[in-house]
Parts: C-alpha cells; sequence; structure tokens
C-alpha cells in the first residue's frame, strides 16, 4: 500500500523543521520514505523525476497552505535547497485565561463549511499545543448560544481564495431577473454573509465599475483569471448597505395605507405612525423604499395604499396581473 | 445530540493537527487519550489514527530519527522529545477563520457582556500573535442577525430554565398568536431562532425572534421533554414526505423562489423560468407567494390555491376602482435586484 500522503507531508515538513542548512530536492527525496518508495532513488531516471517534481511541488504547496514558511536558498554551486527556520516559523507567546479560551472555542464552532471548519480548529489546535487552556465545554460557559455560519454556495471556496490571493477570475452570473446567466470579469475585493446568504464585492471588468453578486446566482465554476488586479482596492467595501438598499432596507420616502384591524403585524411593526379608522380600518404611515410594492400586495384585501400614486399604480398592477390568473 | 459524523480522513487536517500533536505531547509526558481527544477537538479513534502515523515520521527518516511515540491505549508516551516541536505560527487561512468568527459572535448583541470583553480580549491577541498574516481575514465578514432584546430575554430563560410567554407572528397566516414555550437553544443562520417545545401545539417549534412581539420570562420552570437535537446544518424548516405538493412555475424574474424555499425540484423552463415542486403542510399558507409573484409566476397545483390567490387579488382590486391603469414600472437594473427576505422560510 501507498504511505499516506498525511506521513509524507509530516516528514518533509519535520525535515525541513529539523535541518539548520538547506537540504536539496535530491536530499530530501532520499531521506523521505513516501519519495523513496514512490520513485526510487534518483538516478536521474528523466520520467521519474518529472513525476517526482511534481509531487514535491504540490507538497511544498500544502505545507506552505498550512502556514509553513519555507525558505528557497540557493548554494554557492547554484544548487538549491530547502528549509523551514525555526524563528519564522515560530508562534510569537501569547497567553490566554481560561475565560477567552472558552470564547474562542464557541468562535471555532461555527463555520460550516468544510475548509475553514478545519482552519478553524487547526487555530486552536496550535494555540492548544501553545499552551491555551482546556476548556470547559463551551455550551455551558455560554448558554445555549449556537451560532452558526451557512455556506451553502459552491462559488465560495475559489472566492474565497481569489480574494484572499487578489486573483481575478471568471463565472457565470444569472441576474435575478435575466433568463439566462452572462459571463462576468471580476477582481474580487470581499465576501460577506449577510442574513445567511453570501455576497461577493469587486471590480466588474467590462462594466468599469463596482458591483455586488449574490454567490447563489452565479452558475457553473469559478475560473481564475491570471494577472493581477487593475483596479485599486478601496479601504472599506460596504457591501451590506448596497445589499440593504435593494432588499428595501433603506427607505427614502414614506407611504400612507390603510389595514385592516388585527392584520398585518410586521407593516405595524414598521409604522411611524398608526392611526384608527374605524370599521375595521387603521391608518398606517410607513418607510418606503425598494421593494414595498411586492410586499404590500403579499396582504391581499387587507392593504389599501392611499399615497403616493406610484406605489398605488404598482400595486394595482401587480394585483392585477394575479387577477388575470 | 446525534452521533458525531465521520469525517473522510483529509490529508492536509490531519497533518495539521500532528504537527500541534507533538508540540502538546512534548509538554505533557504520559497525557491521557481521552483528555488530548478532547483537547484537539477529535475522536480517539481519529487521535489513535495519528499515533500510528507519528512514529513512521522523524526529522530524517533514512537517517534513523524517528519520533518514539507510543501508547498503551490509555496514555501516550514520547520517548526521544526533540525541539522541533516549537509552536507553530498560525496559516493565513487559520488565522481568517478564526477572526472572521470571532468578530462575527461579537455582532450577536444578545451575547453576554462578560463573554464579549472575553472574545475581545482574545481577538486582539490572536490579532497580534497572527501578525501579518491576520490582514487577509478583512476579506471576509459575516453578521449575525438578532433582536437584541428577544435574544437577551430568551438567553437568559434558557440558563435560568424558565418557561417564556410569547406573541409570534406568523406569516403564513398574517396572524399573531400567544403561546408558551420552554425553550431549549439558540440557533444563528443567517437570522437567529430559538428551538422550543411549544406547550401550545405539544411539538417541537422553531421561531424566528425577529417575528417575536412581544415576550415575557415566566416564574412558571421551564420542562422541556427529552428531546433529540436535530442538526440544524441543512435547513431549519425540513417539509414532511407527506406534506401536500404545490407547483409553481415561475418566470426568469420569479427565480428567486428557488432560493428561498426548500423544494422537492426545480426544473428549467424553455423561457428562462423554473418549475418549482415544494411541500408543505399547509398550502393555503402560499396565498401570499402567488400575490407576491405577480406576472412573475402562477401557481400550477392545486388549483384552489390559484383560485384563492385570484380571488384576493380581485377584492384588493375592488378597493381602488377607479384608479387609472398606468403603465408598467420601470425594472430595477440592480445586480442583486430583489432580495426577497421576508419570504424566506416561512414557519
Amino acid at each position: 500500500m501507498a504511505i499516506a500522503k498525511a506521513e509524507r507531508l509530516m516528514n518533509l515538513a519535520l525535515c525541513l523543521l529539523g535541518t539548520r542548512r538547506p537540504l536539496s530536492k535530491r536530499e530530501l527525496r532520499e531521506s523521505i520514505e513516501a519519495y523513496v518508495e514512490a520513485f526510487g532513488p534518483d538516478r536521474g531516471a528523466a520520467g521519474s523525476d518529472d513525476s517526482f517534481n511534481r509531487m514535491f511541488e504540490r507538497d511544498k504547496d500544502d505545507l506552505r497552505e498550512l502556514g509553513l514558511v519555507i525558505e528557497t536558498v540557493e548554494n554557492l554551486d547554484g544548487e538549491v535547497g530547502y528549509l523551514a527556520r525555526r524563528d519564522s516559523n515560530r508562534l510569537p507567546p501569547i497567553t490566554l485565561d481560561a475565560e477567552e479560551a472558552a470564547a474562542l472555542g464557541l468562535a471555532a464552532k461555527v463555520w460550516q463549511q468544510a475548509r475553514l471548519a478545519g482552519a478553524a480548529s487547526g487555530a486552536l489546535q496550535k494555540l492548544r499545543a501553545a499552551g491555551l487552556p482546556e476548556d470547559v465545554d463551551p455550551y455551558e460557559a455560554h448558554g445555549a448560544l449556537e451560532p452558526r455560519i451557512p455556506v451553502h454556495e459552491a462559488a465560495f471556496e475559489p472566492l474565497m481564495l481569489a480574494c484572499r490571493d487578489r486573483r481575478p477570475v471568471l463565472f457565470d452570473y444569472r441576474k435575478a431577473s435575466a433568463a439566462r446567466p452572462e459571463p462576468r470579469h471580476v477582481e474580487p475585493w470581499a465576501l460577506e454573509c449577510w442574513r445567511g446568504h453570501w455576497y461577493l464585492a469587486g471590480w466588474d471588468r467590462d462594466r468599469g465599475a463596482e458591483r455586488v453578486f449574490r454567490l447563489s446566482r452565479i452558475t457553473g465554476k469559478v475560473r481564475s483569471r491570471g494577472s493581477g488586479f487593475t483596479a485599486p482596492v478601496p479601504d472599506v467595501v460596504t457591501v451590506r448597505e448596497t445589499v440593504a438598499s435593494w432588499a428595501g432596507e433603506i427607505a427614502d420616502r414614506t407611504a400612507l395605507i390603510r389595514l385592516r384591524t388585527g392584520s398585518g403585524y410586521p407593516l405595524r411593526a414598521k409604522a411611524t405612525s398608526v392611526r384608527e379608522l374605524g370599521e375595521g380600518w387603521d391608518e398606517l404611515e410607513i418607510p418606503y423604499g425598494h421593494g414595498l410594492d411586492a410586499w404590500l400586495v403579499e396582504f391581499g384585501p387587507d392593504v389599501v395604499v392611499l399615497e403616493p400614486a406610484e406605489l398605488r399604480s404598482d400595486v394595482v398592477d401587480r394585483l392585477r396581473a394575479v387577477a388575470k390568473g | 445530540m446525534a452521533g458525531k459524523p465521520v469525517r473522510p480522513v483529509n490529508a492536509i487536517d490531519q497533518t495539521r493537527r500532528m504537527l500541534s500533536l507533538v508540540t502538546y505531547l512534548r509538554e505533557r509526558p504520559g497525557a491521557r487519550i481521552a483528555d488530548v481527544a478532547r483537547a484537539f477537538g477529535i475522536t480517539e479513534d481519529e487521535l489513535v489514527s495519528d499515533l500510528d502515523v507519528l512514529p513512521m515520521c522523524g526529522t530524517s527518516f533514512r537517517g534513523g530519527d524517528l519520533l518514539d511515540i507510543d501508547t498503551d491505549g490509555e496514555r501516550i508516551w514520547w520517548h526521544n522529545p526533540d525541539d522541533v516541536a516549537a509552536p507553530l505560527r498560525l496559516a493565513a487561512d487559520e488565522a481568517t477563520a478564526l477572526l472572521v468568527a470571532a468578530r462575527a459572535v461579537l455582532t450577536l448583541p444578545g451575547l453576554r457582556e462578560g463573554d464579549r470583553q472575553a472574545l475581545l480580549r482574545a481577538t486582539a491577541k490572536v490579532e497580534a500573535a497572527a501578525g501579518e498574516t491576520a490582514g487577509a481575514s478583512s476579506r471576509l465578514s459575516v453578521t449575525f442577525e438578532s433582536e437584541g432584546g428577544v435574544f437577551a430575554d430568551v438567553d437568559r430563560a434558557i440558563s435560568e430554565r424558565r418557561r417564556l410567554w410569547i406573541r409570534y407572528y406568523s406569516p403564513a397566516r398574517d396572524e399573531v398568536t400567544e403561546r408558551e414555550i420552554d425553550p431549549i437553544r439558540l440557533v444563528s443562520v443567517g437570522h437567529t431562532y430559538v428551538e422550543a417545545w411549544c406547550r401550545r401545539s405539544e411539538a417541537r417549534r422553531t421561531f424566528r425572534l425577529d417575528r417575536v412581539a412581544e415576550i415575557r420570562i415566566l416564574d412558571e420552570p421551564s420542562a422541556p421533554p427529552e428531546i433529540e437535537l436535530r442538526d440544524l446544518s441543512e435547513a431549519l424548516v425540513q417539509p414532511a414526505a407527506e406534506d401536500p405538493q404545490v407547483v409553481v412555475e415561475v418566470g426568469p424574474g420569479g427565480r428567486w423562489v428557488a432560493e428561498y424555499y426548500p423544494h422537492d425540484s426545480a426544473d428549467e423552463l424553455p423561457d428562462g423560468g423554473l418549475r418549482i415542486t415544494l411541500r408543505t403542510p399547509d398550502p393555503a399558507s402560499l396565498r401570499r407567494l402567488a400575490l407576491r409573484l405577480g406576472r412573475d409566476g402562477r401557481i400550477v397545483s392545486p388549483p384552489e390555491l390559484a383560485d384563492s390567490a385570484r380571488q384576493a387579488a380581485r377584492e384588493a382590486l375592488a378597493a381602488y376602482d377607479g384608479v387609472a391603469r398606468t403603465p408598467d414600472a420601470p425594472q430595477g437594473a440592480d445586480e442583486v435586484h430583489g432580495v426577497h427576505d421576508r419570504q424566506e422560510r416561512g414557519l
């Protein structure tokens, strides 16, 4: 049976951490059993060299993903050597008390995305190894709260990595009301989760403007486009405000409606004034932002829009469409 | 809690864990397997499989410097501890995962003040220890939504084990009902919910905190029956197989329905729309959806539901008699046009 990848990676990490001088690729190949087993000793055979080189590069990348700083050093003979210096790989001293440890323990559990869940518990394990106090059961310490960060969108992981590495991406995106997706070239800046949905903010290369995308509307694969960013990244990226305005959370006007007594609690909760009209009706003043017409139609005959005329006619149009069925 | 799902062996996570394990074991000769597994948040089986691999690893395998780590099944011994095992710095993804999660938890208005302070201190220390690798964590952020006052009362009721009285809004029926509930736990998945035993329906119910119109902590003790907690990671509201079926056809402008309603199937239509089949215990509650969709969609079945939406629209129109017909309102050109959050997860 081939030697498991974890064993191979562990040996490579320990060799690089344990050495005081740079080790050449040849030395590493000869001292790590998994390489010897898979490729035999280095005899300069061309075929096995290529596949060894590919595996070695991937293994180094994997260890770097785990946070290992691996230096590449060239000696006087022009031979390349590798080492992971202890001082550049050591965690700076960090002392956390039991309360702080419990709080971090709770935070480390909130990810529901495999890669970040693994990274969060990896961080906690590193801190644990460095002396983080062992927690009492975090749920015991924090009552019955179970916050979770949902990630159902397939586009999340590639976009997270692209944001991290500042790599432009290409994906197919279907706007809410569009029949077909269209390709979009984006320089991704930041991802934000709001109300359980993930959004991406970035620079849309084709439109030459900042745009916000909802991840669930990305269809197909997210592909990387080499090269770097062409537009400057703003210091503060505001995804939530943009989405909130589309969701009608940001209202710039007011509307006057009639509402049947006892119905429409959420409208009452938002109302700036409520007046009893008698005969089973109340009059409410409510904030008027994007999407209010669609929401009001949900209440059917329990709502009548009085003002403004524009909202009134939007609601009537929607009702007519349903009435025609 | 249902048994922990068996995680697939992921070589990256295992390597990461073994590197920390080596550091941890150096400081704790004779550590107990049960304690180490708990400290690392893994099962004892996972730990034992790590302990099988470690003796095959060393700073120079061919030179013979293998880690002499063994276990008698209860305790773990490392006979030749080595200074290769210094604590390792955090990787960028590790710092990001921990810091983003910590900042998200800090946004919970109901978090107890003592816990908030502890988490703030811990976050600052982790940021400092992570150094420049903490930078990328600003490219990811999460806000939990929860209603502060309601949250604090539910949290207190859970820790003091007391019953709650609530007035709760049900969007499906557009009505506010009073009920007494025995709270079990708070869950934040986008919105914040309390899972509770509802004394009125004698059943487990999930209540969204922003729909709680009024709340009071009662003197009676909370006594929910022993029930198995479900894994809520997929969806909070899971329709039952015996629930009646509803078929909705939407145009391109109604595709959001598939994003907000758990459904059995969503088939593409030639015009760019979808034919969505879903199940709900109470199809009448979907009249709101039919009204909201307008020209962007229609109920195909059951026919009674389609009729009731048409009827409601006609009744509503009667109040507008005399209003002149107006041209179609211009459509918004936003990228994320129409975030129909209010439709979400009708309970």
